[in-house]
């Protein structure tokens, strides 16, 4: 009995996996898992990137896209630099945030403010492969032949306000990440898809300094 | 004497206590004209994209707002950062109707909310012929009066009606808000600005096409 139900269980589990992300299955084994994504990320201390962004608005059926080049550099520095259809800088260093905006600057230390915190944090979790460990997220792990995906449901008050899930899905060649799903409680969603990529490039530090 | 009549006589008071306060106004004389004037200066929104900057009390905030005419005809307003994430999501239906869909929680507050839906419905003209009007005007400019629940909303164009040179939200003695709509391709304005005169709070809407 007590196996029927787990085999049940499983069955239960691999089947609205499925039909939640259709073409992945639970991986088999997430310690491993775990293990493997942490030692490939390990090696990567620089991600040189182009980026293209897509809004989705699903009451209204509108999307806007926006493309840009991304910079991570270890530890703990992220550049994106926004181009079409307008011009925005965001630079994150350790625990302070850049934005350039126009000729707007604004400089925001991400200590005193929790959400930014959260999601600096967030991002580069996501570049340096601990996201896993973030404990501001419960995760689940899928997998197909070829990339694998982290789920990230959040359990802080503050960030599951704003996000129903975030899914980050990597090349299982070199677990770099290939895309960011941030996913709202409306249902809308911000795809966010890394192409191009270069991984352990020379990259300036000036390209973080935050004046 | 009848209540419409008595209705009639509070608001002519009112608009000319009102007209006779403002000393910006105080030169201007009645005049005629025709409010559909106005119409060719009404926003025909399909969809459009602006790049959006807000200045309130010493901290901005930027972003993109995304206006669609829906096909009941009101108007979603949904303005998210430059990351994807939404700020807020409104919708003004054509019968005054305002409805929040989603709005993050640092703006979740009765008086904001108050104040960008009297801001947002000053330039979305959408109630023009369902309020009462006055006009006034004087050598240079003509002014549409529309009374609201408190206040009114001013339009003003040039003195021949083909420029609409600013409008404002007027409260009982002064503007309190003041906006412009500007540079118009297929009926949608290319530039629009929003300036709170009582406290500090701009908004900068600037077109741009995907």
């Amino acid at each position: 009995m007590h196996k029927v139900f787990i085999s049940l269980v499983f069955l239960l589990t691999v089947f609205f996996a499925k039909a939640q992300y259709p073409g992945y299955t639970p991986v088999s084994d997430p310690a491993k898992f775990k293990v493997d994504f942490s030692v490939a990320t390990q090696k990567a201390t620089s991600i040189k990137s182009d980026f293209t962004q897509e809004k989705n608005m699903a009451m209204l059926s509108e999307k806007i896209i926006s493309k840009g080049k991304f910079w991570f550099k270890k530890e703990s520095q992220v550049r994106m630099e926004y181009s079409q259809p307008y011009q925005y800088l965001m630079i994150l260093n350790k625990d302070k945030v850049y934005v350039k905006d126009g000729q707007k600057e604004n400089k925001i230390s991400t200590s005193s403010n929790k959400i930014f915190q959260q999601i600096n944090k967030l991002m580069i979790d996501c570049m340096q492969g601990t996201a896993l460990n973030n404990p501001d997220f419960t995760t689940r792990v899928f997998e197909n032949k070829n990339m694998a995906m982290v789920e990230l449901t959040p359990v802080t008050k503050v960030l599951k306000k704003l996000f129903k899930s975030i899914n980050i899905v990597v090349d299982k060649k070199d677990f770099s990440v290939s895309t960011i799903d941030m996913i709202e409680i409306s249902g809308d969603n911000t795809l966010m898809r890394f192409i191009n990529k270069e991984l352990n490039v020379s990259i300036a530090d000036s390209l973080f300094i935050i004046k | 004497m009848s209540a419409s009549r008595i209705r009639y006589l509070l608001l002519s008071s009112s608009l000319l206590y009102l007209l006779a306060c403002s000393p910006a106004y105080r030169q201007m004389q009645p005049a005629t004209g025709d409010v559909s004037t106005l119409q060719k200066f009404k926003p025909a929104f399909g969809t459009a994209l602006y790049r959006t900057r807000v200045d309130v009390v010493g901290n901005h905030l930027s972003g993109l707002l995304l206006i669609k005419k829906m096909p009941d005809s009101s108007l979603r307003l949904v303005f998210s950062n430059e990351m994807g994430f939404t700020f807020f999501d409104f919708e003004f239906a054509t019968n005054g109707n305002f409805k929040v869909y989603s709005v993050v929680k640092q703006m979740n507050k009765k008086a904001v909310l108050k104040t960008l839906r009297k801001d947002f419905e000053l330039i979305l003209m959408q109630r023009l012929g369902n309020t009462t009007t006055a006009i006034r005007k004087n050598n240079a400019s003509i002014y549409y009066v529309f009374q609201q629940t408190k206040g009114y909303n001013y339009y003003i164009t040039d003195s021949t009606g083909n420029t609409l040179v600013q409008m404002e939200r007027v409260s009982k003695k002064k503007a309190v808000v003041e906006a412009i709509m500007k540079d118009y391709t297929n009926g949608i304005p290319d530039t629009i600005g929003i300036t709170h005169k009582t406290f500090n709070f701009t908004i900068g809407l600037k077109r741009i096409e995907q």
